[in-house]
């Protein structure tokens, strides 16, 4: 992902602390954004758009870190965080990786540690991005299709023949091959295993956990 | 005539010589009277006036044969005596002749030396015997007048001639009034004028560690040097009684010296007193040592909760000391970077110079702050704002009150006259209450944790300050016992640090005390007096 193109978000209550951190990733060539406090950033970026990663104090007054976080991630749009701490301990780090943050690092943070946690987390966002992206693609052709067809579709990609399907549905092996001709045409899959790979993704969408691993 | 009288007389001593160097003879009475009517009569008038003359002359002699007072261990002599008169000192104890000699030039200082050097060690029961060498008109011959030496044995106190021996005798305090002296358990001085001790009792003795005699040689300042420096300081041997912002007969708090050098602190009290118009002091010692130390403890015990109070905050302080160094590190690897872009912005590398510097004073302020209450220092009462002090300790909790949760609000009225205090000192009590206002807040369990600080008139020339927690407030039965030591509410509490509150804000003339909000929490409020009328006070007093 090109930096040009994605933005960090810088939110520390300390201004001299924000301000250097706002320049050194800066100086990396990353568009960068900052905020002195939770409720300052998620005003006007509730739902941050594009490639973006949130570079975060934990000991923040009011909505801390970690709140932050998790009020991110319940209006569902996870931003890849990277925190930072002047005292970390362990269960607060735990906390924060499990709720999906790319990285907990200590004060005072060293310029490498910091971008490559950045380049990382921006990489992460990129793919959710993409993935988003190619999941409304899927779910705007799943609303194409007919109650009739989404219940062929659902069945088939479970692995029952055609006649079995019939059979369920109680209609004629023809119908149902017709139907899947159709759904095949609306879903613009080239194939049945392309077809049931589309499925497989509206069905588990990512967890902010899981794509940390992906 | 060539002649010779030598003059016979009982105690002959000198012989006058009518010279005629060529021819000297000897001639006796009886052939002068034989000679010539007329010039036999002159010679008659001649011997007898000579003769009245030598009996003037030893008249003169014992008169100035002066005394020696028994118990003390200086003589006194008038100034002509000691212009006249030779003297050597015979003491029948130790049976050694000391002759002084002295050149006219030094006869004074001499004469004071003697008082310190003779005798070296003197009862009083012991009487003294002086023998006196008349001067040959006022030049002395003691080598050649060792043969005429005439011992004319006096006995102490037989004949007090001179103003100031006679002085120094009625300085001896009467018998009874020495026993009742030895009583006391306190030592006990009697100084004369000259600041020379004349009676010690038997409680200074062990005291200083002097025997009596050797006390009775002694003057006051080798017990006391401070008192030495400030009759230096003075310009007169008449020593200054006023301590330094006490009254004239006050006590005041020195540092005495025993025999073997070692020094103690001692409460002096001079009190001058004037038996028969003769000025003299009367001198009492107290050690103070157990005093001083415990002082010592009290100071030491509040430094250490102090000390104790930061380490409850030291992670919260190193947090504010990481903030800027976090800072100055991101500056600096920044700067590093935009020095390797093409084309180089000046502009922005001089915004990050300026940065590092100042978040280098930041830096340097916190670690100063947390100096100033971690030294030990004795207290010193300065005229200081009180929004000083609350602005200080706000920024050493700031961090710990962000981690807690709970937001720190401080309001000073405006235009509040300086206090005279201590600063730290009044940090530490301020930071004391604030710590507990937090402890309490977090307690209970209401969502917004608010500590309120407040600084405002109390009346016309006192300062209130009040610290306002939201917690679950006092319970009753411990309003009263919040302040003694060693009482605390808290399971790892060691129950001083109020107790040392207290005993800091009632050294600066202040108050303190605890009450129940209205809606929740409790509220601690310490009052101080403003202004001149705090000054006097706090100025010489130790916590």
């Amino acid at each position: 992902m090109s930096a040009e193109t994605s933005t960090v978000f810088v939110v520390d209550d300390d201004e001299t602390v924000r301000r250097a951190l706002t320049r050194l990733i800066r100086s990396a060539g990353y568009c960068v954004e900052s905020f002195g406090s939770a409720l300052e950033f998620l005003g006007p970026h509730r739902c941050p758009h594009g490639c973006a990663c949130l570079v975060l104090d934990v000991g923040l007054p009011g909505l801390n870190g970690l709140e932050l976080q998790s009020e991110m991630n319940a209006a569902n749009r996870p931003v890849p965080t990277i925190f930072i701490t002047g005292r970390g301990d362990i269960a607060m780090t735990v906390r924060a990786m499990k709720a999906g943050a790319t990285d907990f690092l200590t004060k005072p943070v060293s310029d490498l540690d910091l971008l490559r946690a950045i380049d990382n987390a921006l990489q992460q966002s990129s793919r959710a991005l993409s993935n988003r992206v190619e999941l409304d693609l899927i779910h705007g052709r799943m609303a194409r299709l007919t109650p009739r067809e989404r219940e062929v579709l659902m069945l088939l990609v479970e692995g029952r023949l055609n006649k079995q399907v019939a059979y369920e549905l109680g209609i004629g092996e023809k119908t149902i091959k017709a139907h899947r001709a159709r759904v095949m045409e609306k879903m613009e899959a080239r194939s049945f295993a392309q077809l049931v790979r589309f499925i497989d993704k509206v069905r588990t969408p990512l967890s902010p956990g899981q794509s940390a691993k992906r | 005539m060539s002649a010779v009288a030598v003059n016979d007389v009982r105690n002959l001593e000198f012989c006058i010589q009518a010279a005629d160097s060529n021819n000297l003879q000897l001639i006796s009475k009886e052939t002068l009277l034989r000679g010539h009517g007329v010039m036999t009569i002159f010679y008659v008038v001649v011997a007898a006036l000579f003769v009245l003359l030598l009996v003037f002359l030893q008249f003169r002699r014992m008169r100035a044969s002066i005394s020696v007072e028994s118990s003390a261990a200086d003589f006194e002599l008038s100034r002509h005596t000691f212009n006249n008169y030779a003297f050597a000192v015979n003491e029948a104890a130790v049976t050694e002749d000391r002759t002084m000699e002295t050149s006219q030039q030094d006869r004074g200082a001499d004469l004071r030396q003697g008082a310190g050097i003779w005798p070296p060690r003197l009862s009083s029961r012991q009487s003294i015997h002086l023998r006196l060498v008349k001067l040959s008109w006022g030049r002395f011959r003691q080598a050649s007048l060792e043969n005429e030496l005439r011992p004319c044995r006096v006995r102490a106190h037989t004949e007090p001639p001179d103003d100031s021996s006679a002085a120094a005798q009625r300085l001896q305090p009467d018998e009874q009034c020495c026993r009742m002296l030895d009583l006391l358990p306190l030592a006990v001085l009697v100084t004369n004028s000259r600041r020379k001790i004349v009676f010690a009792n038997a409680a200074a003795e062990k005291l200083f560690g002097y025997s009596r005699q050797e006390l009775a040689a002694m003057f006051a300042d080798m017990l006391l040097p401070p008192l030495r420096l400030n009759a230096h300081v003075a310009g007169s041997t008449c020593f200054d009684l006023t301590p330094l912002g006490g009254n004239s007969h006050g006590d005041r708090d020195l540092v005495a010296r025993r025999k073997d050098g070692t020094e103690f602190p001692a409460e002096v009290t001079m009190n001058p007193v004037s038996p028969e118009g003769e000025p003299c002091n009367l001198t009492s010692v107290i050690d103070r040592t157990e005093r001083y130390e415990l002082l010592q403890n009290r100071r030491q015990l509040v430094h250490l909760t102090r000390v104790s109070t930061l380490g409850e905050l030291a992670g919260s302080l190193a947090h504010e000391l990481n903030q800027p160094l976090t800072a100055i590190l991101s500056n600096a690897q920044a700067a590093q970077r935009f020095l390797a872009t093409q084309p180089l912005d000046l502009a922005e590398v001089r915004e990050i110079l300026h940065d590092l510097v100042e978040d280098n004073n930041r830096a340097s302020e916190v670690i100063r702050k947390i100096r100033a209450l971690v030294k030990k220092v004795e207290a010193e009462a300065v005229p200081l704002s009180i929004a000083s002090v609350i602005r200080d300790v706000a920024l050493l909790v700031h961090s710990d009150a962000i981690v807690r949760g709970i937001r720190v609000f401080a309001t000073v009225a405006p235009e509040l006259p300086p206090v005279h205090g201590d600063k730290v000192q009044l940090q530490q009590v301020l930071l004391n209450l604030l710590l507990n206002a937090f402890d309490a807040s977090e307690s209970c369990s209401a969502l917004d944790h608010e500590v309120t600080i407040e600084a405002t008139f109390d009346g016309v020339d006192t300062i209130r300050v009040g610290v306002r927690d939201s917690g679950v407030g006092l319970a009753a039965d411990t309003v009263d016992k919040i302040f003694l030591p060693f009482f605390t509410s808290k399971r790892d509490g060691l129950g001083l640090g109020l107790s040392i509150s207290r005993s800091i804000v009632e050294m600066h003339r202040g108050r303190i005390w605890a009450e129940n909000n209205k809606d929740r929490g409790a509220t601690f409020y310490f009052t101080l007096p403003t202004g001149a009328s705090a000054e006097s006070h706090c100025s010489r007093r130790e916590p």
